[in-house]
């Protein structure tokens, strides 16, 4: 989620927010006999405050879980789990008067900077790596289709390959319309003749599927592919540079189609390290909040008796 | 020029329009961690409180308690059912059982958590902070109206009184003529010779050992044998903080003891002791005089030093033993208690022990108590002991100046603020919190408590 214009009043709200609660905070650390700790009248208020918004900030997944609910925009919740989220963190340090304690307090507190720091680089990722992934990847998909499209992608340019060496063998049955029309229309390029129809080259057609079999269907089929000579655009294109020499013009625009394919895979490769980046700070996020949830309820409950 | 072209219609032909609905490794992984972490962490805390309690700890003990790591319930006793297990006021005084800081006087008596804040590590419990004592006396509210004590103190730094023995009115209780200025003047008259008298030769914490350098060389007599080991207005005192009283056969003796001779005869100078003492040791001084010197009678009877006031000499010649005895005793009664007792002390002339005027017979003088304040801050506690790095006159600057007995030579607050600071050791000084000087608990009243646990009880884990 952008934090933009549409977050103005949560800013100012929870701004005002903190800005209050800090203004009690310093005389009441100053005054309270026994210092400022969660044990208080005020520390209590404090920790009963910040305890609500981490609820309301948990409760975003089951919003999630169960869109239907009439009980306001996805949006809002959205906006209200990261200004109330981000609030609880100096309500909680206002709490416990910025110590950190020993035992469970000290494991909450812990597990709240995680959760925190997490959700600050979260809401950093989100504000920025959207934008980032649709303008450096033109060619974006559903993350979670890449893999089939990957497939896809192998069998479009196996595809390609074969009607090549078919063409490249002489077998005009297997040519296909393109082929046979581009052998027909071939003449002089750039004052060059070169070719005047489909050609009978055994060899570039052996080396052709050598080249799709050797680097192009392993680097396809597999994601990441990290360290393949077609990995890398500049090596890519040389290497299909080398093929449009070994191949005549005819079979060129091919090889174009093939080129392409290799760079849509490497968009999905960065289009699926975007998504990593940008969701990976969940897998610590997510599951820190359950735990704090969970061990947070503990310390309500056992503060109450001790 | 390629020819694959990416229309949306050939996009979302590729799609798998149930995908959501298929697993997916990070969805996954979100959803096992999201299971896993909830659950190692309730397994820490499972973990943790089956081996002890402080896992519900707020912070660790202070240092005297810390023992008790393992025994949360002897303080966290439950009460109101199984539930509530907060630290009540008994708890504490099980084993502190003292009562509080003017219980009778006071609007309301707080309660020991609210000042003494365990499960903070500190080392000290009993050093509360300011704001426990500025509650109340910010603006001091007594049950009867008026407070005893001065009603605003909020910090040491700028709202502290004076120390009440130097305000306006305060005076010296002591009744000894002391002067300061003369004791240390150079080529003082020793015992044996010329002497420059220092501070501690005469000021000691009652906890330093060793000779006193101007103590009597022997003790004569059993009432100065007691006084001078016993520390009778040294009351509530640590003997490392509080000065050895000033007693006469420790400080003074040694030069002083030739102020008690009276008479060139004796050897032996009179006892520094009460009046009747004096005088019941006179009469058997000369009664055993006369008994072993038969012409006694015939010896011209002359005052041994200059007598002060007037009197007829020669004196007549004593007939019969009892004027001779009357003649003697008269005569060192005058040098004893008009002279040398007078150079130090206030006499009470002509009146009985009682204290009541005495008509015809001479009654024997009253020496005035020597009420030598052993402290001076009966409200606070001082440690010389952790001054010891400091000369003397470095508090006490009026002191070599002083020549009156009613001067009272006690540093000012303005000498403790020069190193004791509200915010301590963040300035770099001393610490200037209420703790460090004053008590709330009158411990004088302490009740005895009675242990209850056996080391292998208090230390087993729980």
């Amino acid at each position: 989620m952008r934090i933009d214009e549409t977050h103005r009043k949560w800013f100012i709200g929870s701004l005002a927010a903190l800005v209050v609660a800090a203004a009690v905070y310093v005389p009441y650390s100053r005054n309270a006999p026994e210092g400022a700790n969660g044990g208080t009248v005020a520390g209590l208020i404090y920790g009963s405050v910040a305890s609500a918004f981490m609820l309301f900030a948990g409760l975003l997944g089951a919003r999630k879980k169960v869109p239907i609910w009439r009980v306001g925009r996805a949006q809002a919740w959205m906006r209200g789990h990261l200004w109330l989220g981000f609030l609880s963190f100096p309500l909680i340090l206002f709490h416990s008067g910025f110590r950190f304690g020993v035992g469970l307090t000290k494991g909450l507190m812990w597990l709240f900077v995680v959760v925190f720091v997490s959700g600050i680089v979260g809401a950093v990722l989100q504000h920025f790596m959207p934008r980032l992934t649709t303008q450096r990847i033109p060619l974006e998909t559903i993350y979670e289709q890449i893999g089939r499209v990957r497939s896809q992608l192998v069998a479009e340019a196996q595809t390609l390959i074969e009607e090549g060496s078919a063409a490249l063998r002489g077998s005009v049955s297997r040519a296909t319309e393109q082929q046979r029309a581009a052998s027909a229309s071939a003449g002089t390029i750039g004052g060059l003749t070169v070719a005047s129809g489909l050609q009978v080259d055994e060899g570039a057609s052996i080396q052709l599927q050598d080249f799709f079999r050797r680097e192009m269907q392993p680097y396809i089929a597999h994601g990441g592919s990290k360290g393949m000579a077609l990995a890398d655009r500049n090596r890519s294109q040389a290497m299909f540079q080398q093929l449009r020499v070994l191949l005549p013009p005819n079979m060129h625009p091919s090889v174009d189609d093939l080129e392409n394919i290799c760079e849509e895979k490497r968009e999905l490769d960065q289009q699926t390290q975007y998504h990593r980046i940008l969701h990976a700070w969940l897998l610590v996020h997510i599951p820190a909040s359950y735990a704090l949830l969970l061990l947070g309820a503990v310390h309500a409950v056992m503060a109450l008796r001790y | 020029m390629a020819r694959r072209i990416r229309t949306t219609k050939n996009l979302a032909k590729r799609m798998d329009l149930q995908y959501f609905k298929q697993a997916h490794p990070l969805r996954s992984w979100r959803l096992w961690l999201s299971i896993l972490v909830p659950v190692v962490a309730a397994g820490w805390f499972t973990a943790q409180r089956a081996t002890s309690q402080k896992i519900y700890g707020s912070g660790p003990l202070s240092a005297a308690h810390a023992v008790l790591g393992k025994k949360c319930d002897v303080c966290h006793a439950t009460t109101l059912g199984f539930f509530h297990a907060k630290v009540s006021d008994n708890a504490c005084s099980k084993c502190h059982d003292a009562p509080a800081h003017h219980a009778d006087k006071v609007a309301f008596t707080v309660g020991c958590g609210s000042c003494h804040i365990e499960h903070t590590g500190s080392p000290r419990l009993a050093s509360t902070q300011d704001a426990s004592c500025v509650q109340c006396h910010a603006d001091l509210r007594t049950r009867s109206g008026n407070p005893q004590y001065v009603r605003a103190v909020k910090d040491f730094d700028k709202e502290h009184p004076e120390f009440a023995a130097l305000r306006p009115g305060a005076h010296d209780p002591g009744q000894i003529k002391l002067n300061h200025y003369a004791h240390l003047k150079p080529n003082l008259a020793g015992p044996t010779g010329p002497v420059q008298m220092d501070c501690q030769d005469c000021h000691r914490v009652a906890a330093v050992g060793g000779a006193w350098p101007y103590a009597m060389p022997q003790v004569v007599s059993q009432h100065e044998a007691a006084a001078a080991s016993t520390s009778a207005d040294l009351k509530h005192s640590h003997s490392q903080d509080y000065m050895a009283p000033i007693l006469y056969v420790n400080q003074c003796a040694g030069c002083h003891v030739k102020d008690l001779q009276f008479d060139r005869r004796f050897d032996q100078a009179a006892p520094h002791d009460k009046p009747d003492v004096v005088q019941a040791f006179l009469i058997q001084k000369y009664s055993d005089y006369f008994a072993s010197h038969p012409r006694a009678l015939a010896e011209a009877v002359a005052p041994e030093r200059i007598l002060p006031g007037k009197m007829k000499l020669p004196l007549p010649v004593p007939h019969n033993r009892q004027e001779w005895m009357d003649q003697q005793i008269m005569l060192a009664d005058r040098l004893l208690f008009d002279k040398g007792c007078k150079l130090c002390h206030v006499m009470l002339e002509g009146q009985g022990a009682d204290g009541k005027t005495t008509e015809g017979k001479a009654a024997l003088p009253m020496v005035a108590k020597s009420s030598i304040p052993a402290r001076w801050f009966l409200h606070a506690e001082f440690s010389h002991d952790s001054h010891r790095l400091l000369t003397c006159t470095a508090c006490h600057n009026r002191t070599p100046e002083s020549r009156q007995t009613a001067d009272i030579l006690l540093p000012g607050i303005a000498s403790c603020r020069s190193c004791h600071e509200d915010s301590g050791a963040q300035h770099d000084a001393a610490s200037g919190r209420c703790s460090e000087c004053h008590s709330y608990h009158d411990w004088t009243k302490e009740r005895p408590t009675k242990g209850k646990f056996t080391i292998q009880q208090l230390r087993a884990a729980k």
